[in-house]
């Protein structure tokens, strides 16, 4: 059938107008003059690739004669410039109003040939793509014949669809130019000062009174053994000193809401009892207290007060009252006067607002045990809340009953200059040093009764604080039971050897169990496989590789950001490989170990991607919300709410207008998955791009 | 150290047969597979204490590797104590007192068993009893017990029964020992 | 209360003193002891289990059915009985198809394994049922003091996700000290608490190596408590450490003996049991320990 051609003047229809009803409206005023769009079909050899089983002139022949085909043309390699170049001709050249191209797959190269499509002229989603690569000659290798026939079913599809595409507009949402970073461990900090540094504001929120996370409970780091501390405070004076990082700590966030370029962020700012503007971190408060509450920061292995400072180093130094474990000394409750002495007249005060020089602790401040709630406006969020290391209760076969039965981290806190002993090497049951120290790997991690992942920093961190007391004291043996030594990363292979040339003692064989011996010693039984026998060892302190696990309610602070987590309970990133940083939803990056265990260097290295990643719609300003999204006709939905349930991106909600119900769906967040438009019972909810008459179009070609 | 391995001669694993892990996991040893032999269980096990050449993690290796012949010319798959210390502290839930048992079923099909078993299957079946001793009516009545206990000896009929069930389980297609049905 | 008493074979003809100590103790302390009449082999570790999973479910759904036809718990004695019942139990309420298979062999003969009795061992339905306390108050004598080291039983201990009387802490277990202390017992501690004994299956196929493991565990014992009487949780350990010391003798391996009882055996003579019955068979020397108890 021929049609009248009449050149149209390139006209790009803004759609105001909804979904379908654009489409139609478009495709009628073409055909009122009986008017068909005009397609041009490009073939691709794609070199041997699609030529080597698909005739391709054959299929460019057949091409030619179907419905609003006006030209055909094939090439070697339509992604060279030359072949881009042909449509643009075309294009240029008025012959050509929609562009159908044959080739391998848009997952890879439809941005290049809508830039093409863009540059020649047209709005680039007249484009269709028709894979026959992939889905064509790839599969059907062998079946020449076949496969040139499935070709021509495939473009044919295409070009139907092709005649109902619509010209769609890019649209652009302001971005607030300030960003979250959520966990002030070093992570977190790495990520917030580099935004900072590129001249953005940015909100770090811990949870903690002060930054510096696990790192900060370390001793020395592998493999420079670098003092954790010493590398890390200057990180933490930076991010509390940068003109644009607004330190929130001793907060957590309360609820997400908005999309990329918009988050509003309510955080609620825990309550510390304490004028922190006042407070100068002098600690006389803290030396007064006579509560006894297990430190949390020294693993549980003393005591701090009910009123402390976290921990010397700490960013901000301030002092924080634990109302819970609070004794409420001389009945002073927060919040009331002060009884008067009878005899002397003064007010009867709680040692800590006696000793406080500045007025910093006062206790008859009616402070609001809830804290404060504050709102933030962010372009961007990270996520860098870290990790929990296991507890060793639950191994009852290694005997976690007795003292000195240790974590890691324990151990760690032990070494430290800042721990319980002041950084002597003494065994929690009697303070005396060990003579002999055996290490356990993987105890709950490679195990499916708790974690089955490898806590990946474990094997390196024992070695290390082998060494560390190996090099202090040569003639304590320390033995290390491994299954599998995995030191994989940068200078850690000879880490590795030095330890062994140091005289450590290694084993493969994971230990079985840990008997309680007199004098709380322990005995440890393994079965060593390269000796080929089962083997046992009296030691006085046994140090428990506890698995790192997911930072407390992280999978409630995830879904609070529509982020889910894996099933080992880390955050999960957009692409293993690929965008490791990247989340399902544009705006929100994760960083450290919240999205899986891993060591200093690789925390830092992600934290800078994501820091990077996070600026990136910062420095543009503006993000671009693809129009191959979902429209609600609002005039006709019934606010029926099915379509808010299935979304699984969270970006519909329901909105009242004039007294009805009707959905609203956020174009920021829309991923265009068509969830809703399927589902939707009145059939209200168009996906562009994706059309019904499109799709129609499409099958109809397909089996005919 | 005291284990008795077969260290002085080579493993020829070419020699392996593949069908052997298929065959433990179809007699009970589902999990088979999901060793990553850590070697807790042999930490733990009494045959490994005991010095024997097979133990759990040995066994699960052999028939990963498919080393047939070598675990049915060893006996020491029939002093597994059943003990389970390894099942309760396996991180894989593998079940390696399991393994062993298939091995034992594996065997058993080989007709590769040690003579105490085929006794014991004998006496079960003659007497429902895996341990019987004759001179035990002696010694019950010396505390003053009845000669039989109240179990299948003596109850003839539960015997029978005992006896019916049995023919219609696996050992009675084995012929390891003789099921004739009575009177029969 | 009343429960089915499950005898075994081992204890039935090797120590039926032990299992008239179960038959006198039991009733001592209300407890009334059905006999489970035409029970079978549990069927034993050696034998059944060994050559097909259906196999072994089906003759030993025939042990439970006996119960479960009489709305009675199974107790027993021997650890390894316990283990065995235990185990095919929870493989059928685990796994329906196995189930199917052997009610599909058990219809035949009019019987049907529901799962409604649990398999219990005598000392934890005692802790369970009627607690130390009531047991002190039962007690016609008392240890006084009398210095013991136990043999808990691996059975008794693993796989703890069968059982239905459980240990808090499988590896530090501590039913078996309590109910020995509420006879008056002082119950030493010693580092191979939980070390398998070496008896059943090992002990048939390789003695000496058996042997081996026993041997380590008294040492243990005898180094780190001194105890007076061995008390253990299982029939089978019993047996071992009875007539394994006569044989470490033998061979120099040990110098010393030590006597030993079942758990049941201890309780029945402190309830009053005629200690002949009980304890009769007894190879190491218990005339002392009797003696200290009874007078």
């Amino acid at each position: 059938m021929l049609y009248g051609r009449i050149i149209l003047p390139d006209v790009h229809l803004r759609y105001p107008l909804q979904g379908e009803l654009a489409g139609l409206l478009f495709i009628s005023l073409c055909r009122g003059g009986d008017i068909v769009p005009r397609i041009g079909v490009y073939i691709c050899h794609c070199g041997e690739n699609i030529a080597g089983a698909v005739n391709v002139e054959e299929v460019r022949k057949y091409a030619e004669q179907l419905p609003g085909v006006v030209l055909a043309r094939n090439y070697l390699f339509m992604c060279s410039d030359p072949g881009q170049e042909l449509i643009k001709q075309d294009i240029r050249n008025g012959l050509i109003d929609r562009v159908v191209v044959a080739a391998c797959t848009p997952r890879t190269h439809e941005p290049i040939f809508r830039k093409a499509v863009e540059d020649g002229g047209l709005n680039k989603y007249l484009l269709e793509m028709a894979n026959i690569r992939d889905q064509d000659s790839w599969p059907h290798w062998q079946d020449k014949e076949g496969a040139t026939e499935k070709a021509k079913k495939l473009v044919a599809s295409a070009v139907a669809k092709a005649t109902y595409l619509e010209p769609l507009e890019d649209r652009f949402v302001e971005v607030t130019r300030a960003s979250l970073v959520v966990g002030g461990g070093v992570s977190g900090m790495f990520a917030a000062l580099d935004l900072a540094n590129m001249g953005y504001k940015v909100y770090l929120v811990e949870k903690n009174p002060s930054v510096g996370g696990n790192m900060a409970k370390l001793d020395k780091t592998f493999p420079t053994n670098d003092c954790s501390a010493c590398i890390l405070t200057p990180i933490m004076v930076q991010v509390g000193t940068h003109p644009n990082i607004e330190l929130l700590t001793y907060s957590e966030v309360e609820s997400v809401e908005g999309s990329v370029g918009n988050f509003k962020v309510k955080v609620r700012k825990k309550q510390t009892y304490i004028d922190w503007d006042k407070c100068t971190g002098c600690g006389d408060c803290v030396n007064a207290c006579p509560a006894k509450v297990p430190n949390e920061f020294n693993e549980g292995m003393n005591n701090r007060k009910a009123i402390y400072i976290e921990f010397p180093q700490a960013v901000p130094k301030r002092a924080v009252v634990d109302i819970e474990h609070c004794l409420n000394c001389a009945k002073r409750v927060m919040g009331t006067q002060p009884r008067i002495h009878s005899k002397t007249g003064e007010p009867i005060l709680a040692p800590c607002e006696k000793a406080c020089k500045t007025g910093a602790c006062d206790r008859s401040r009616a402070y609001n045990p809830e804290g404060e709630l504050i709102e933030l406006n962010v372009g961007t969020i990270i996520i860098a809340t870290g990790y929990k290391v296991m507890d060793k209760e639950p191994f009852k076969e290694y005997s976690p009953q007795s003292p000195n039965v240790i974590t890691a981290m324990q151990l760690e806190r032990i070494l430290s200059a800042t721990g319980p002993t002041d950084g002597q090497l003494k065994r929690p049951s009697d303070g005396e040093k060990p003579k002999t120290i055996a290490f356990i790997s993987c105890v709950g991690s490679r195990d499916k009764r708790f974690h089955t992942y490898c806590s990946k920093v474990c094997c390196m961190y024992m070695l290390k604080e082998a060494r560390l007391i190996k090099e202090k004291y040569p003639n304590i043996n320390i033995y290390i039971f491994f299954i599998d030594v995995r030191t994989g990363g940068k200078d850690f292979e000879e880490y590795y050897n030095y330890c062994r040339n140091l005289g450590i003692r290694m084993l493969r064989g994971r230990v079985g169990a840990v008997d309680e011996l007199p004098g709380d010693r322990l005995r440890v039984r393994a079965f060593d496989v390269d000796l080929g026998a089962p083997v046992e060892l009296e030691a006085d302190l046994v140090v428990l590789a506890t698995a790192i696990e997911p930072a407390p309610a992280l999978e409630e602070l995830g879904r609070k950001m529509g982020i889910t987590c894996g099933s080992e309970g880390f955050l999960k990133e957009l692409h293993t490989k690929l965008y490791p940083v990247e989340t399902s939803v544009k705006g929100i990056y994760i960083a450290g170990c919240a999205q899986g265990p891993k060591d200093i260097p690789e925390s830092v290295s992600q934290a800078r991607a994501a820091s990077s990643a996070a600026a990136v719609p910062l420095t543009l300003g503006k993000v671009i919300v693809e129009p191959l999204i979902s429209e609600v006709n609002q005039r006709k939905c019934s606010g029926c709410g099915t379509c808010v349930q299935l979304c699984p991106y969270s970006a519909i909600s329901l909105v009242e207008d004039k007294g009805k119900l009707h959905s609203k769906i956020d174009e920021a967040l829309c991923a265009g998955c068509g969830i809703c438009a399927a589902a939707c019972p009145s059939g209200v909810i168009t996906l562009h791009g994706f059309t019904n008459t499109q799709i129609f179009a499409q099958i109809k070609a397909l089996a005919s | 150290m005291t284990n008795e391995q077969a260290v002085a001669d080579i493993i020829n694993l070419s020699e392996g047969d593949s069908s052997l892990a298929n065959e433990i996991r179809e007699l009970g040893g589902e999990e088979l597979l999901e060793c990553i032999q850590c070697a807790k269980c042999a930490a733990a096990c009494p045959l490994a204490l005991a010095g024997f050449s097979f133990f759990n993690k040995r066994v699960i290796q052999a028939v990963l590797m498919g080393l047939r012949d070598a675990l049915l010319d060893d006996s020491s798959i029939w002093a597994c104590q059943s003990c389970n210390r390894c099942t309760e502290i396996c991180p894989r839930e593998v079940n390696p007192f399991e393994i062993i048992q298939a091995m034992r079923r594996v065997a058993i099909r080989e007709f590769a068993l040690p003579t105490l078993s085929i006794e014991g299957l004998k006496s079960l079946y003659d007497t429902g009893h895996a341990v019987y001793l004759a001179g035990a009516g002696n010694t019950r009545n010396k505390v003053g017990l009845p000669e039989k206990p109240p179990s299948t000896v003596a109850n003839p009929e539960a015997l029978k029964e005992l006896q019916a069930i049995l023919r219609k389980t696996a050992l009675a297609e084995l012929g390891i020992i003789p099921m004739e049905e009575p009177g029969v | 209360m009343k429960v089915g008493f499950f005898v075994g074979c081992n204890t039935a003809f090797n120590r039926p003193d032990l299992e008239q100590a179960v038959r006198y103790a039991f009733p001592a302390l209300g407890i009334e002891l059905d006999n489970l009449e035409g029970q079978s082999c549990c069927p034993s570790w050696g034998t059944m289990p060994s050559v097909d999973v259906v196999g072994w479910c089906v003759v030993g759904a025939r042990n439970h059915t006996i119960a479960e036809e009489k709305g009675l718990d199974i107790v027993t004695v021997c650890g390894s009985c316990y283990g065995s019942l235990a185990e095919s139990k929870y493989k059928m309420d685990t796994h329906p198809e196995i189930k199917e298979q052997v009610n599909n062999i058990l219809k035949d003969f009019g019987r049907e394994y529901k799962g409604t009795s649990n398999v219990r061992l005598t000392f934890y339905y005692l802790y369970h049922e009627l607690g130390p306390d009531k047991i002190k108050e039962a007690i016609k004598y008392k240890l006084d003091g009398l210095k013991v080291a136990l043999q808990p039983g691996c059975h008794t201990l693993w796989p703890s996700k069968v059982y239905y009387d459980k240990e808090e802490d499988p590896f530090h277990p501590r039913v078996l000290k309590e109910m020995c202390e509420a006879l008056g017992a002082t119950v030493g501690h010693y580092t191979r608490l939980i070390d398998c004994c070496g008896m059943g299956a090992m002990r048939s196929t390789d003695m000496e190596k058996s042997l081996k493991l026993v041997e380590r565990k008294l040492l243990s014992m005898k180094s780190e408590v001194n105890p007076d009487l061995i008390v253990t949780g299982c029939s089978s350990c019993l047996i071992q450490f009875d007539t394994a010391q006569e044989l470490l003798r033998n061979s120099k391996k040990i110098n010393f003996e030590i006597p030993v009882l079942h758990y049941m055996q201890v309780l029945a003579l402190c309830l009053g049991a005629d200690p002949e019955k009980v304890t009769g068979l007894a190879k190491t020397n218990v005339k002392p320990i009797i003696e200290r108890i009874v007078g």
